[in-house]
């Protein structure tokens, strides 16, 4: 629907400044295109800035409840699961007497909202606890995990894109034709692979077959920035692949809606080159949809770090989550699902706030929505 | 400089001998830091690490371990009958499940180089639970006096051949060499990484890439061809048989009946055989070939047999059984097997494997019929000995039964070899007239390494003490440098 298309909360105001373009003019093309400014462009301005800010401030009273909701689920699932941290952690072949000492020491005894209270309790204060297997405190935990999972999500990322827009710019040019035919088929065959599976065929291809890229293992940037993208470039594109195959599917879509639009159809009727008129009109008016998908797909990536981490031996937050998991260590599955669910919400934010950098005619005045 | 790199489990307690929860797991990374007291050699021998040998007194309980003259902690520190006897202190208090389960009264020394366990009644295996109990890795008390409990697990100081440069738990172990070490010219190796992975797939393919040198503990049969083309495979047989526990206390394996529907339901040879082409050697009890007081037949052992299977389950009165098993590389593919032999002869059979956790629950609920587990270990009064399978005391046992528990009893506190030998002989064959458990075969593992890489339990044999064999890693090197 092109100038129609929204995100699903927030609103667009029809602009009324559309006009036809001089003959071979990009101005006149932009003009026409949606996103492009105008006369009230001042007052839109402030407009917005107050809609961003009120935007911003409803997000992030929103993530209190969302945060809370996400941390109490957790433990409420934990709880459900059978044996506990002591009986994990000690195994099969502690005694009962032993198992009952660590529970006491663990406070594991205690009722479930009475555990889950003083966790609550301190975890606003900025404390969340130490683990129950390693002693050391879940903030250190964090501070020396997280670095390589937000580095490997940020590198799927940036392969998922740089998959996802070139091909699917070429593949909407011509619609059904060869190019489009054959990335239609790859992509296919990218939705369809599990992360696990094509990590185990990366490894084989890239490090067995042809020893380009290590099998397991991270280096971190102190090593070099280039052994360390080389340690990482398996794993993110485990990851980054199949999203991309998504996102190229999702854009060419809309790149091929946009190519219909009245403003591209003008566009190229006045003397703009083809090529142009897709690069700087029709695919940055079809990014919308992809700025949403990628905001979504954060939290679906970071689900996908616990099994890429294990399989790449990578000392990521993923591997830890699993880890903790497996012993029931509630205090550092609480710290990441926290910060999971608050990397969620900020990252939605920020999607809905360069929704209004690209398309000023957007505004979030409506609490409602 | 050199560097070797194996693979391995978890440690997410940390590497303290007093609180890592998984020690005889860890054994690698902690026989790496911290030596051993005793090591277990070639043929099931025990060999002088950081002890130099043991003496027992006439009246057979009390035992003096002597202690390496000139040893130092790997923080300057030294060595000495003090600082073992504060480990023995705090290691049997220790809430752990490899804390041995020695009849001690106290704990002394004996000059600077001599320790005395004074026991309250002669422990004929205690030399053997230092193999896979945390008694055998000594910390240094002064760096643990220092650093606190919290920060020692995760930089723990002994006297092994190697120090820790970074610990990332259950992720990556970086290690280097000890410039203290006791024995001269060792370890071989100047670094020494450990880095767990996801499965034996993952591990096949980061070891044919080049990351790492060696892999402990691999489970998958299917993939032992595979590693043999390229690397070094070591068959690692399993001192702990599998056994079908059955729950003596609950319907319907209270009744001898249906208990004897399960040993002549079950064609143990054939599993061996369609699963895992016969790698593994049968056994009628609760010993293995690579393990002490091993005994493969069993007089009266009630072997395979439909048409007896089929008329016990009839003389039982029907037979209906809920297996478990805990999650392996084998467990789902064996309890199949045995659900459709179990079946064959009449009885109704649900399987599930369970992770650990739900197990022990399971365990403890005592209301489970029937569980694939294993039994038995290398001496089995050590460690996860027969008692835990068989015994009246443990949770996890399916027996109840007093004159069991006095034949181990007596095994146990009996120094005498041949006098032990009997005794488990005729533990087996009790478990086996009374059905209790039949046993099906221990499950082999494998250690890999590359082609240039050679040591003791590496590349060649060392009996598994407990979950598997120790690798000597002082000795482990390159060999074409």
């Amino acid at each position: 629907m092109g100038a129609g298309r929204v995100h699903e909360q927030v609103t667009v105001q029809e602009s009324s400044n559309r006009s036809v373009p001089a003959a071979g003019s990009d101005a006149g093309a932009a003009a026409a295109a949606p996103g492009s400014g105008g006369p009230s462009a001042s007052r839109a301005s402030r407009v917005l800035r107050s809609s961003l800010l009120r935007l911003a401030g409803r997000r992030l009273l929103t993530a209190i409840p969302v945060v809370w909701g996400v941390t109490f689920l957790t433990f409420a699932v934990l709880n459900l699961l059978p044996g506990d941290a002591a009986q994990a952690l000690l195994g099969a072949d502690a005694t009962p007497q032993e198992v009952a000492q660590l529970r006491v020491e663990l406070h594991l005894n205690e009722p479930f909202l009475t555990r889950y209270g003083h966790w609550l309790g301190s975890a606003v204060t900025g404390h969340l606890g130490s683990s129950l297997g390693s002693g050391q405190l879940v903030t250190t935990i964090l501070a020396q995990r997280l670095p390589v999972t937000f580095e490997l999500i940020g590198y799927a990322f940036v392969i998922s894109l740089v998959i996802a827009i070139p091909v699917a710019t070429v593949a909407a040019r011509r619609p059904g034709g060869v190019f489009d035919s054959v990335t239609t088929f790859i992509t296919l065959i990218g939705l369809s692979i599990a992360p696990y599976i094509l990590a185990l065929l990366l490894i084989l291809l890239f490090s067995v077959d042809l020893a380009l890229f290590p099998a397991l293992g991270w280096t971190p940037l102190s090593g070099g920035l280039g052994a360390n993208l080389r340690s990482l470039t398996l794993p993110a594109l485990s990851l980054g692949f199949p999203i991309g195959c998504f996102y190229t599917r999702l854009l060419r879509a809309d790149v091929i809606e946009q190519l219909g639009e009245d403003y591209v159809v003008t566009a190229v009727a006045k003397g703009l080159p083809s090529w142009r008129v897709l690069v700087r009109h029709a695919v940055p008016n079809s990014m919308f949809g992809l700025i949403t998908v990628v905001a979504l797909n954060v939290g679906t990536l970071l689900g996908g770090t616990v099994i890429v981490e294990q399989i790449f031996g990578l000392p990521g937050v993923g591997q830890e989550l699993f880890q903790a998991i497996q012993t029931r260590d509630f205090p550092v599955l609480e710290g990441i699902v926290a910060v999971f669910a608050v990397v969620v919400v900020v990252i939605g934010l920020l999607a809905d706030l360069l929704y209004a950098v690209l398309d000023p005619r957007i505004r979030y005045d409506n609490p409602g929505q | 400089m050199l560097e070797e790199t194996g693979l391995t489990g978890a440690w997410p307690t940390g590497l303290d001998p007093a609180t890592d929860a998984s020690g005889s797991a860890n054994q690698s990374y902690l026989d790496a830091i911290y030596g051993n007291l005793f090591e277990l050699g070639a043929n099931g021998q025990t060999i002088d690490d950081l002890a130099t040998g043991y003496t027992i007194a006439a009246d057979d309980k009390t035992v003096t371990i002597e202690l390496r003259h000139g040893v130092t902690f790997s923080d300057g520190t030294p060595f000495n009958a003090a600082a073992v006897a504060f480990n023995f202190k705090r290691d049997l208090a220790a809430p752990v499940g490899d804390t041995p389960k020695w009849p001690v009264s106290s704990i002394t020394t004996s000059g600077s180089y001599d320790v005395v366990i004074h026991l309250t009644q002669p422990y004929a295996p205690l030399i053997n639970t230092f193999h896979d109990a945390n008694v055998n890795w000594i910390v240094s008390p002064t760096a643990l006096s220092k650093m606190g409990e919290n920060a020692f697990k995760l930089a723990p100081v002994g006297a092994g051949p190697f120090t820790v440069v970074s610990d990332t738990v259950s992720s990556e172990l970086a290690l280097k060499k000890n410039p203290r070490y006791w024995a001269p010219g060792e370890p071989y190796l100047n670094t020494l990484t450990f880095k767990s992975v996801a499965s034996d797939e993952a591990a096949l393919e980061t070891m044919q890439a080049g990351g790492v040198q060696g892999y402990e503990g691999m489970q998958t049969p299917q993939l032992v061809s595979a590693f043999s083309q390229q690397f070094n495979v070591l068959d690692v047989p399993s001192t702990s048989p599998y056994v079908i526990q059955l729950n003596t206390a609950v319907a319907p394996f209270s009744n001898l009946a249906a208990r004897e529907a399960v040993y002549y339901a079950t064609d143990v040879p054939v599993i061996d055989q369609k699963l895992f082409g016969n790698l593994h050697p049968v056994t009628e009890g609760f010993t293995a070939p690579n393990g002490l007081f091993y005994q493969q037949d069993v007089p009266g052992y009630r072997t395979y047999n439909l048409a007896k299977a089929q008329a016990a389950v009839k003389a039982a009165g029907g037979v209906t059984v809920d297996l478990m098993a805990t999650q392996s590389s084998v467990t789902q593919t064996v309890l199949e097997a045995l659900q459709t032999m179990w079946q064959a002869a009449g009885m109704k059979v649900t399987i599930h494997v369970d992770q650990l956790p739900s197990v022990i629950q399971q365990f403890e609920s005592k209301t489970w019929e029937a569980s694939l587990q294993t039994a038995g270990a290398f001496d089995p009064a050590a460690g996860l000995g027969v008692n835990f399978r068989f015994g009246s005391a443990s949770i996890f046992s399916g027996v109840h039964d007093p004159a069991l528990d006095k034949i181990f009893a007596n095994a146990t506190s009996t120094l005498n070899t041949s006098s032990r030998q009997t005794l488990y002989d005729q533990a087996a064959e009790y478990i086996s007239q009374n059905a209790y458990a039949p046993f099906l075969f221990p499950v082999n593992g494998w250690n890999i390494a590359a082609k240039d890489v050679a040591g003791p339990g590496l590349t060649t044999l060392i009996p598994a003490s407990a979950v598997r064999p120790e690798i000597l890693w002082a000795q482990v090197g390159f060999t074409s440098k």
